[in-house]
């Protein structure tokens, strides 16, 4: 720390010497390391402020403070102490897995930060959390573990990202990528988008890193940057093309942009059919898309069509519904499942349903209603007494090939007029209103039921009035309304504006359910399916038709709660689903048993009218594991995969770097320290190597110096003048003219003198040879300086694909690799001449030894 | 005996000391007094009077002007082999006039005795007892004309004084001047009757030099200047013998470093290894080798001698002593050309070679080695 100072006082009375040097010792500054991590830890915070509104609350605040704290410090006491470049990012990645450790697995780990075997299973656990937290939530979701976890290390991982991008590569401009990042996931997920507060801080942020880069660059390369650098516009159309990269990659990691602000557009999900949050959010996105992914087979024996039903949502409360696991009450293995209340129906009507879910993945299973047992599973599986669905432990949906036992009660209106016996043994959540109802909802529900005496009655009016032709089937009206999704507020929208889908209609009749007191939840699956035309045999039963549904099949309905017949699925959406027999208006007799419904929907066996409900299952549109890391996740991915490609692309050059501030930095321990000398040679080697003129082994250090000063790398307009003129007065007459490459020419001079004496001189003579007149203008600077000076003609003379090069590939790293890399090889070659060799010899001898034989 | 000895210039030939005393003297030593150094700028001034001076003389030769005063300095002795007419007997003539010192000049042919060379014990009459009458040996530059046309014992008479530095005579050892340096010439044209110097008797000469024909306006020059009189006539000596000793003192302080000794002896043992070389080079010219770089060093103004130096002086110094296979010789290959070879493949330092070493893919094969054999075009920026 010693060196601040002086290191400080040499920027500042650097300046007036007009030559927009490249600073080899840019790394070395002493508060700059510290500065310039202070700057990113304060953009990177202010970028995590957005977050707030995709994670509920501020609790997860301070994990994501302490982390983008110590990675900041982490790699800022690495700088500090002149570690390698590269070694930066690695540290910071080290610190970032130990304050995680610590945060998150204490108990997990040895001594309280470092990894241990336990800590990858509680690893597991906790993204296992987050992925259903993702899966089931919608934003603002709760910050349990799994989800700060995943937050603190994305933020970790923009931190390093930020950092190698303004400081080893040295563009502090294109760091905004990474905070950019992070203000991506409120973008997308957040109504209201990033908010003011949110980019005001990441702005503040960014131009914090901008402005310390450039005041406290160390050298005047950040600041000659700013002005008729040659650099510059490559650099610029660098920055650009990153950008442009990096835009074109994040569109395929990330998961959409149909919530907040941004415009309704596609999604590209590379992982999967998976594409939700939560699946009263992806339902929409399902409907809308064009494709069938998701597929699910079922072949079944019922004769009324089937819904698969993969959960319910029964809290209507608050902004966002999502639906409720109960992971209290679950029980594990669905292979016996009760309904838990009492069915007094008559006639049970009981089916078979083999389905497989191929590529359909969510934690939940797609199952008819009510199913009895599932068989066939893998993996651990639990069900919900409540509500009946069916939630992996341990394990998804994907390609599960099972057999549902299920039953129903035989259904008629007869039945459901006579069941006015108040409800009994249903669970609080399922009857309570929700708080704060819009008043719209309440007045439109009293309104429509205002003439009807039963429970029953109740319901077909709430369904016969969502119907009716005043509300429209439109998956498109909802967004351009903006009420997309599901709420309260969203339903008061839905109710003035009359269009919306599934999701509306059935939200709508559960609400209003409600009002009314009659137990509803809404049921999210499949509606259902088409027939393939195959036929699959089921033990038992034979070949059963085969049917499929996709996610353009998603669907939501109400469940109304019956005493004595359970839970009853009705059908308000027009023109989707079939309406099941029981719930058909009397009023409007048969009519509206086709009103709207999909003609492709009935299956054969089922054409007759439908006499019994069948349980309305509802697979959800394809939500899964899968998915459920797709929110964050492929963010994770996403800056894990930039960070990699940038420093794998920059890697060459970050070397190079590393290697130019290593052996330069030694001056600063003394302007004529003997040491500096050689490394200042061993650059300048470099350095002519990166611009095309690579020493050779037998050259002495003065012709080698003789070859560059006469190549065109630094005298592009008269080289042959140069290799011709004899004496030194030419080249003192030529220095004249002052040029940058004729500074670099005289760099080179002082540089190979400085060696030659250094290296075969008397030693302890120091500077100034016997011969010593020494160059006026260079003998007082430093190697490093000249360095720079040789560098910046170097730069002048070169193309710009040479000067790419130098940067980016630079031959002296690359070919340096390449002999490293080739050492295998050679050892094998020099083995084999060695074996040729000796065959040889043998052979002479042996040969030999006949012809002595034959002779004598 | 002397028809066949012509003495061209003999007139200070200081016998007081040397062969006086009868004591045997330190051989490659400057004996008696110890000379003074000379500082960088007066060494400067003395090399370039002596330099210009020949060539106002010698046109177009420069080179071998350098190296026959590195010769000089690096107190060695100087083989000039060349065709007839070139100017080889011009060079050693004008580089002896330019240097205020005794100059005897041996025309060789084949009835010298070694006597004649190193001198005779003659009885004097009136002092009635033997007494030392020098040979043409006794100068501080011997000019041999023709070395290859005497007989082999007299060849060895001289060169046995070339390396001892004295003259042995009945049983009295006579030191030879100092500085001393004999410059002999050789035709290469075989020829009727010559005695060409063995191979162990050519390492005796610290440096062989062809001369080379000069280039086409140097002839011209030459034409018009040397038409009317010689220019030899107009040479006046520049410096002293004293001056000279004193930049031969200065010489022998010039440092070799570690790397370079190094980088020295691997030349050496690369010419013996050599597959191209039947004889590589001995250790003595080895030590040759070095003396003549410090000389090249210190002419060229430096302190310290560099492996461009080494370079410099090492096919002049090496050409002459090494034996090609028989192979080699066939296919086309000269002493000197090996001499390149090799150094253009030897690594000149460890930082070089580690530098180079990667980049040898690089740099391509075809990118030879940017040597020039005897100059270094490079010695331009010394400072």
């Amino acid at each position: 720390m010693t060196l601040t100072p002086q290191r400080q006082v040499r920027a500042e009375e650097r300046p007036p010497q007009t030559e927009p040097s490249r600073g080899p010792d840019r790394f070395s500054a002493g508060a700059y390391p510290w500065v310039m991590a202070a700057a990113v830890a304060v953009s990177v915070c202010g970028a995590a402020l957005s977050l707030n509104g995709v994670l509920r609350g501020w609790a997860w605040f301070l994990p994501v403070l302490t982390t983008v704290m110590v990675v900041s410090l982490a790699m800022a006491v690495l700088r500090s102490v002149r570690a390698q470049p590269v070694l930066v990012p690695l540290g910071g990645l080290a610190s970032l897995v130990l304050i995680l450790t610590f945060t998150f697995f204490r108990r997990d780990s040895i001594a309280g930060f470092i990894p241990s075997d336990k800590t990858m299973p509680a690893l597991g656990r906790l993204l296992r959390r987050a992925s259903e937290t993702v899966l089931a939530e919608s934003a603002p979701v709760a910050p349990n573990a799994g989800i700060v976890l995943v937050t603190c290390a994305a933020l970790g991982l923009v931190v390093i990202l930020v950092d190698a991008l303004a400081l080893p590569l040295g563009m502090p401009a294109t760091s905004g990528l990474g905070l950019l990042a992070v203000l991506v996931v409120p973008a997308m997920i957040k109504p209201q988008s990033v908010g003011l507060a949110g980019f005001v801080a990441t702005a503040a942020g960014y131009l914090v890193i901008l402005a310390c880069s450039q005041w406290f660059a160390p050298d005047a390369r950040t600041q000659a940057d700013t002005a008729r650098n040659p650099g510059q516009i490559k650099r610029a159309a660098l920055t650009g093309s990153v950008a442009l990269v990096a835009a074109l990659l994040l569109q395929l990691a990330i998961p959409g942009f149909n919530q907040g602000t941004f415009p309704q557009g596609s999604r590209l999900n590379p992982w999967g059919s998976s594409n939700g949050l939560n699946p009263m959010i992806s339902l929409g996105n399902s409907l809308r898309s064009p494709s069938g992914d998701g597929r699910i087979t079922y072949a079944t024996n019922a004769t009324e069509p089937l819904y698969l039903r993969s959960v319910t949502v029964d809290r209507f409360d608050g902004e966002a519904w999502s639906p409720d696991d109960r992971e209290s009450t679950r029980r594990a293995g669905p292979g016996r499942m009760d309904v838990g209340h009492e069915i007094l129906a008559p006639e049970q009507l009981r089916q078979i349903t083999a389905v497989n879910t191929g590529e359909f993945t969510s934690p939940y299973l797609p199952a008819p209603y009510a199913p009895e047992a599932v068989n066939g599973l893998t993996g651990r599986w639990s069900w919900d007494p409540a509500t009946l669905t069916i939630k992996g432990i341990d394990t998804n949906s994907r390609n599960q090939q099972y057999l549902v036992l299920s039953s129903s009660p035989k259904l008629t209106t007869e039945l459901l007029n006579q069941s006015s016996a108040p409800v009994q043994g249903v669970p609080e959540e399922f009857i309570r209103p929700p708080a704060n109802l819009p008043e719209i909802v309440r007045t439109t529900a009293d309104s429509v039921t205002q003439n009807s005496g039963t429970a029953y009655a109740k319901a077909i009016a709430i369904q016969r009035y969502l119907r009716a032709g005043d509300f429209t089937y439109s998956l498109e009206s909802p967004l351009q309304g903006g009420y997309d999704g599901n709420g309260l507020s969203v339903l008061a929208d839905f109710l003035t504006q009359k269009s919306g889908y599934c999701i509306h209609f059935a939200s709508a009749m559960a609400v209003m359910a409600r009002v009314e007191g009659i137990p509803s939840r809404i049921a999210v699956g499949y509606a259902p399916g088409r027939l393939t035309g195959a036929t699959v045999s089921v033990a038992g039963q034979g070949a059963l038709p085969e049917f499929e549904v996709d996610a353009r099949d998603a669907h939501a309905w109400p469940e109304l709660y019956f005493q004595g017949l359970g839970w009853v699925p009705f059908e308000p959406t027009p023109s989707r689903g079939v309406v099941p027999p029981y719930a058909q208006d009397p009023s409007s007799g048969g009519a509206s048993t086709n009103d709207g419904n999909n003609d492709g929907l009935i299956p054969t066996n089922g054409a007759t009218p439908p006499a019994t409900p069948e349980t309305p299952p509802l697979p959800l549109p394809g939500t899964g594991e899968g998915d459920a890391g797709s929110q964050l996740a492929p963010l994770l991915y996403g800056t894990a995969a930039v960070l990699v490609l940038v420093l794998v692309a920059a890697s060459p050059r970050l070397v190079r770097g590393s290697i130019r501030a290593r052996r330069l930095r030694r001056p600063a321990s003394g302007r004529n320290g003997q040491a500096a000398v050689p490394l200042a040679w061993a650059e300048l080697l470099d350095l002519a190597a990166d611009y095309g003129v690579p020493p050779v082994a037998s050259e002495t250090p003065r012709n080698f110096s003789a070859r560059l000063r006469g190549s065109p790398a630094l005298s592009p307009d008269d080289g042959g003048e140069q290799e011709g003129a004899a004496s030194a007065g030419s080249i003192q007459a030529r220095s004249m003219d002052g040029g940058p490459t004729d500074a670099g020419r005289r760099a080179v001079i002082t540089l190979t003198g400085d060696f030659e004496r250094h290296e075969y001189g008397r030693p302890g003579t120091g500077q100034a040879g016997p011969d010593g007149e020494g160059d006026p203008t260079a003998g007082d600077q430093t190697p490093a300086q000249q360095i720079a000076l040789v560098r910046e003609a170097l730069r002048r003379n070169a193309g710009l694909m040479a000067r790419l090069r130098a940067d980016w590939l630079p031959p002296s790293v690359m070919s340096r690799w390449g002999w490293i890399a080739g050492t295998p090889f050679r050892a094998v070659r020099g083995v084999a001449a060695r074996v040729r060799r000796a065959v040889a010899g043998l052979w002479d001898k042996v040969r030999d030894g006949a012809r002595r034989l034959r002779e004598g | 005996m002397e028809p066949h000895r012509r003495t061209v210039v003999n007139e200070v030939l200081q016998g007081g000391h040397g062969f006086a005393g009868g004591a045997a003297h330190g051989g490659h030593q400057l004996n008696g007094h110890k000379p003074v150094e000379l500082d960088a700028v007066a060494f400067r001034t003395a090399s370039e009077r002596i330099l210009s001076a020949i060539n106002t003389v010698i046109d177009g030769k420069a080179e071998a002007a350098k190296l026959a005063l590195t010769v000089l300095l690096a107190q060695g002795h100087l083989l000039l082999e060349d065709v007839p007419g070139v100017g080889k007997t011009l060079l050693a003539k004008t580089l002896a006039r330019t240097i205020d010192c005794s100059v005897s000049r041996i025309q060789f042919t084949p009835d010298l005795l070694p006597s004649d060379v190193t001198g005779v014990s003659i009885y004097n009459q009136s002092s009635r007892q033997f007494e030392f009458r020098p040979g043409a040996v006794f100068a501080n530059i011997v000019i041999g004309d023709e070395i290859n046309r005497a007989s082999a014992k007299t060849q060895s008479a001289l060169l046995e004084c070339m390396e001892e530095h004295q003259v042995t005579v009945d049983g009295h050892s006579y030191g030879l001047a100092a500085p001393f340096m004999v410059v002999a010439t050789q035709n290469p044209i075989e020829m009727e009757g010559t005695y060409p110097l063995p191979e162990a008797q050519r390492d005796r000469f610290m440096a062989r030099i062809s001369m080379g024909y000069p280039d086409k306006d140097s002839e011209i020059e030459m034409l018009e200047t040397h038409q009317a009189t010689s220019p030899l006539e107009r040479v006046t000596a520049v410096v002293t013998s004293a001056d000279v000793a004193a930049m031969i003192a200065t010489v022998q302080q010039v440092y070799v470093s570690e790397a370079v000794k190094e980088y020295t002896v691997a030349v050496g043992r690369a010419t013996r290894d050599s597959a191209m070389l039947r004889l590589g080079a001995s250790p003595r010219s080895m030590l040759q080798l070095l003396r003549a770089a410090k000389a090249t060093a210190a002419l060229d103004g430096r302190d310290f001698v560099l492996p461009d130096d080494v370079v410099a002086v090492a096919e002049s110094v090496l050409a002459h002593r090494i034996i090609l296979d028989r192979k080699a010789a066939s296919t086309g290959e000269t002493p000197q050309s090996v001499i390149r070879g090799i150094l253009a493949k030897l690594p000149v330092s460890q930082e070089m070679a580690d530098s180079a070493i990667a980049h040898r893919r690089a740099a391509g094969s075809g990118q030879p080695a940017p040597r020039s054999g005897r100059q270094t075009p490079e010695l331009r920026h010394s400072r």
